[in-house]
């Protein structure tokens, strides 16, 4: 025997719901457009320079990523692929590709760490001198890949 | 006034029915102190009066004239035009639409609170008393002049409008550090919603740019630290619909 | 009744992002090192046979299996967090985030079967 289902109790709209049911008044003050806002720099402090540093880098693993994946994949077509790949990863640019990655996980990486932190609730009142000193050693780890990275015998 | 000299300033103009916004350029005579909201008074009072602006106090208590100032918020009254290097270009605050000029609609920002939102809490202790167990001081929310500009610099309410926003989360972890009876439970669900505590990206903008120490950017990272911890009492057939889920 | 819940859900994302990526300070570190740091040849890289070798090893094997793991999921939930930031409705957000979950699956897949080709080969 069936039983209508009872009504299902009317809810109040969230906020979500409310904002994105308001019709805007007017146009909305912006510097660039909404997905890529954040971006935008000009006249911003530390905090949004490290999110925005923080993104870019990200984004730039992620293409690197499946880079290098693909660059992993000359390696099913034998040796001779390889070899082929190698003779291009041993010039001047490449090498300094691979700074420019060691860049990307160093800052991505580090400042990922302070934002671990502070996102826990540790130190969220010293978030800028922790990103410079964060900064500071990740360059002098850069500094010494880059001569480690140019200065190995081929 | 007797002027040292006088200053560029451009404003942002806006009418309802206008297609784009556009800049309008008045040469502004100023002394040492002159402020932006003075300028701009002084814009509407002998240039201009049709310019369009929101101000009340003229001490930086009510947070009416919140505005950008070469691109950085900032309360107009309390803004010395000395302090500005070049050019001064006045914009309204972001991420709020632009009503007129300078104003702007502050109902997206005031409906981001939780409810309740008393904006006045009756004080329970004097000035003498001693601090309450288990606060550090009596650091008082009440700092918070709901003046916009927190949520202006946000670079997530600049992509995305249905952000609860510093305001309204700082105001969130005001109330469970001293809720005075408020449903801690309901707050805390409250700020766990999609677009709230955990959108945050730790950009501190909104620390930068609070005139009135409030410190949004720390708050919600404390609310994340309450967020995180096991709550006894809740029934389990609550609803849970995370994206988070998915991972 | 009286319920104990665990944390909140929706930090859990928060969560894994933070706990991938500290580990991939450690995971990340041992993979530099590994093919920049060990070998003479210019940049550290490793000849065709030096890879096939390196890959084989099983101790490598795993934590390089590891790696892809963690790396994968760290870069998704990156992704995630980008894709939360465009404002899109709730049917979309789910659509992407659903995409973002094969999008990982299909590339630990494929790496588990190119380094499972190679330490073959060696």
């Amino acid at each position: 025997m069936g039983r209508a289902p009872a009504p299902t109790p009317e809810r109040e709209p969230g906020v979500e719901e409310i904002l994105r049911a308001r019709a805007p008044q007017g146009p909305v003050s912006k510097k660039l457009p909404g997905p890529v806002a954040w971006f935008d720099v000009r006249s911003r402090s530390t905090g949004h320079l490290a999110f925005s540093m923080n993104r870019i880098t990200g984004l730039g693993l992620v293409f690197y990523l499946y880079l290098h994946l693909a660059v992993l994949s000359t390696l099913l077509g034998g040796e001779d692929a390889w070899n082929g790949f190698l003779e291009l990863a041993t010039t001047p640019l490449f090498l300094g590709l691979d700074v420019l990655l060691v860049f990307g996980l160093l800052a991505h990486g580090l400042n990922g760490t302070r934002l671990s932190l502070i996102g826990s609730g540790f130190v969220p009142n010293h978030q800028k001198a922790l990103f410079w000193s964060f900064m500071a050693f990740g360059a002098i780890l850069l500094v010494y890949t880059a001569v480690h990275v140019f200065g190995g015998e081929g | 006034m007797m002027a040292d000299g006088t200053r560029t300033v451009r404003v942002h103009r806006f009418k309802r029915g206008d297609d784009e916004p556009r800049v309008e350029e008045h040469r502004v005579p100023v002394e040492g102190i002159t402020t932006v909201l003075e300028a701009l008074r002084w814009i509407q009072l002998r240039e201009d009066p049709t310019l369009g602006l929101r101000h009340s106090c003229f001490h930086a208590s009510c947070g009416t004239c919140g505005v950008r100032v070469n691109g950085r918020e900032g309360l107009a009254c309390v803004t010395k035009l000395a302090d500005v290097p070049g050019t001064v270009t006045v914009d309204p605050i972001a991420n709020l639409p632009v009503l007129h000029d300078l104003v702007v609609d502050m109902t997206p920002f005031v409906e981001r609170f939780p409810p309740p939102h008393p904006i006045v809490r009756e004080s329970e202790f004097l000035p003498e008393s001693a601090t309450p167990e288990g606060l550090d001081g009596n650091d008082r929310f009440e700092d918070c002049i709901e003046c916009g500009l927190c949520l202006s610099a946000c670079p997530v309410a600049a992509t995305d409008d249905t952000y609860l926003g510093p305001a309204a989360l700082a105001y969130a972890q005001r109330m469970l550090e001293e809720s005075r009876g408020a449903d801690r439970d309901a707050l805390l669900d409250w700020a766990d919603q999609d677009a709230g505590a955990w959108r945050c990206h730790a950009a501190f903008e909104c620390t930068e740019a609070c005139p009135s120490g409030v410190r949004p950017a720390q708050r919600i990272m404390m609310l994340r630290k309450e967020l995180r911890r096991p709550r006894p009492g809740r029934a389990p057939e609550e609803p849970a619909a995370d994206t988070s889920e998915h991972f | 009744m009286s319920v104990s819940t665990g944390p909140s859900t929706r930090s859990r994302s928060w969560r894994w992002t933070a706990i991938t990526g500290v580990s991939l300070l450690v995971l990340v570190t041992i993979h530099m090192v590994a093919h920049h740091f060990v070998v003479d040849e210019v940049g550290g890289l490793r000849t065709y046979q030096h890879v096939l070798d390196y890959i084989a090893t099983p101790a490598i094997f795993v934590i390089e299996g590891i790696f892809l793991v963690v790396v994968t999921a760290h870069a998704m939930l990156g992704l995630r967090s980008v894709v939360l930031d465009f404002g899109l409705s709730e049917m979309w957000r789910r659509r992407l985030e659903r995409a973002l979950v094969v999008l990982g699956i299909v590339t630990v897949a494929y790496g588990f079967v190119l380094i499972g080709v190679l330490a073959s080969r060696a």
